[in-house]
């Protein structure tokens, strides 16, 4: 009851700042492409479109991975690795944000500027690798413990039916693992949305729609990435501010629109 | 139980003891920055009861935090605009502290390939998008890395209004917007084809200011050149004082002004007042 009340305050309050500004420009700046506050453009559409390729990368690599080291911890390795795996899982989850964004700078982008003969290894491609290290201990312990729920009867059932490694997986485990696995997304697609200070540091930050849409290899920006930058010194009550709001606002509306999504395909497993 | 109320109000009545020094906090350029954390610091040994929290975030979020009221002293690298101005007269000071120049910096790897001084048409060209390439300049051929700084931040008000003709004016050849000082620094030290605006105070080995050429005439960014005012990107350094703050900040802007506090606006590498 309160999540769902404190949940509704922080939406109200988020339209509540953000109001001056979507009765000035509308529902659509979305997709207006220009931001440029002392020329009183407010355009969301280059954040959007970052933010959200930023987490399409983030959720490609660090989905499959993170499931396949639950899948490998908890099937595959002695019950002694499972211990180290999970501690090392651990610890990474509790580095902070800020650290994946020095690394990144200090180590992926170089590393992205020589691989692929690129003008600066700023970009969104760099954002969503940081974001999938970070959202990778979330997706793999929370399916390691879905995996590890499952008693171990299925697994024997399984193997008297005679059912092939792969099979047991797919058709008896990963159904029944699901509704944890997909806590795990959900919180990993959380992270991803909301992380500003690492992406920050990685992104570019330069406001400009890719060109073409799906080049994520030159410097974009993400709507925490600009919320991050410009937060500071826009004045309180002032459009910049009600604008800035407005990205706050999208990113909320999407983290909930998202999770509702996938709370109603339970109803089709 | 009784025990435990006592050590509760001893600690308190320390706690209380403890608030007897005043803390304020500065808050705004990261130009102005090293000169008043180093100064506060000086000032704390003979003024112990006052501690001064100084942090960045760019001379417009000095400007904001001091309208607001979030800090109490606020440092800005650049003249206030109008609407600051009107929300800030009255109540606010503005007190130069120091000036310095805005260096346009380029890479170890640019510098020695030849780009030693550039005229403003050609930065502003380069900021346009219009030159590409190191080599149309002369220097080697490698794609121009252009690194543009914040909206906010008065070290970009000021080099746009010198370059690009107004202090918003849009930088379309910008390749990455970078934030504080410290980051663009990094930003052009780690690479080989870069260009940025940088406060003089942070050129090193790897981060290189070219000539600026006036009228036929390359102008190096050094002090002397803001002092004989031929150097064409420079500014003042400004604390913001409010009406309302307490006499022992009102001492330490007055300590930044004495010569104990321009010696260190000189060691950092800035122009004295006088």
């Amino acid at each position: 009851m309160v999540a769902v009340a404190s949940m509704i305050i922080l939406l109200w309050f988020l339209w509540d700042a953000s109001s001056a500004y979507w009765y000035q420009f509308g529902i659509s700046s979305v997709w207006a492409a220009e931001w440029y506050p002392y020329e009183s453009l407010y355009g969301l559409l280059p954040a959007i479109i970052g933010t959200t390729w930023a987490m399409i990368i983030a959720m490609l690599i660090a989905v499959p991975c993170g499931l396949a080291a639950a899948i490998v911890s908890s099937e595959i390795f002695p019950t002694a690795w499972q211990g180290w795996m999970r501690l090392g899982m651990e610890m990474l989850a509790g580095i902070p944000s800020v650290v994946y964004g020095l690394i990144g700078l200090w180590v992926l982008l170089p590393w992205l500027q020589n691989s692929l003969d690129l003008l600066t290894g700023h970009n969104l491609l760099a954002a969503g690798m940081i974001l999938s290290l970070m959202i990778l201990p979330t997706m793999m312990v929370m399916s390691q413990d879905a995996l590890r729920l499952i008693p171990i009867e299925q697994r024997e059932a399984a193997m008297n039916m005679g059912m092939h490694w792969n099979q047991r997986l797919l058709r008896v485990l990963l159904p029944q693992a699901w509704p944890g696995i997909r806590s795990g997304i959900l919180l990993g697609l959380g992270r991803a949305l909301g992380e500003t200070m690492a992406v920050m540091l990685v992104v570019g930050s330069l406001d400009r729609v890719p060109d073409p849409i799906y080049n994520i290899l030159e410097p974009a920006q993400t709507l925490t990435s600009r919320i991050g930058r410009e937060m500071g010194e826009a004045a309180f009550g002032s459009m910049h501010f009600s604008a800035l709001m407005a990205c706050g606002l999208v990113l909320a509306v999407t983290a909930i629109c998202l999770s509702l999504l996938a709370q109603r395909k339970r109803s089709f497993v | 139980m009784i025990k435990r109320s006592i050590i509760l109000v001893a600690m308190m009545c320390v706690g209380i003891s403890a608030q007897a020094s005043e803390r304020i906090s500065a808050v705004g350029s990261t130009t102005v920055l090293p000169v008043i954390s180093q100064a506060a610091e000086a000032y704390h040994k003979t003024h112990p009861d006052l501690t001064i929290t100084v942090s960045g975030g760019g001379s417009g979020v000095g400007v904001a935090s001091v309208i607001q009221g979030t800090a109490q002293l606020g440092m800005a690298s650049r003249e206030t605009s109008s609407e600051e101005q009107a929300k800030l007269d009255g109540h606010v000071d503005n007190i130069v502290i120091a000036s310095d120049a805005v260096a346009v910096v380029v890479s170890k790897a640019v510098y020695e390939s030849g780009i030693h001084q550039l005229s403003i048409a050609q930065i502003a060209a380069i900021y346009h998008g219009k030159i590409k390439n190191w080599k149309e300049l002369g220097g080697l051929d490698k794609r121009v890395l252009v690194i543009d700084k914040e909206a906010s931040r008065g070290t970009r008000h000021v080099f746009a209004k010198a370059v690009l003709g107004s202090a918003h004016a849009r930088a379309e050849g910008a390749s990455i917007v970078s934030g504080s000082n410290n980051e663009e620094q990094m930003i052009v030290s780690r690479s080989d084809n870069a260009i940025g605006m940088l406060s003089n105070a942070w050129l090193n080995d790897k981060v290189r200011g070219v000539d600026v050429v006036v009228s036929g005439t390359a102008i190096a960014p050094t002090i002397e050149h803001v002092r004989d005012g031929s150097y064409p990107i420079a500014r003042g350094l400004h604390v913001l004082l409010p009406h309302s703050a307490s006499t022992a900040t009102k001492d330490f802007v007055k300590f930044l002004l004495s010569e104990q506090g321009q010696a260190i606006v000189k060691q950092v590498g800035y122009l004295p007042v006088h």
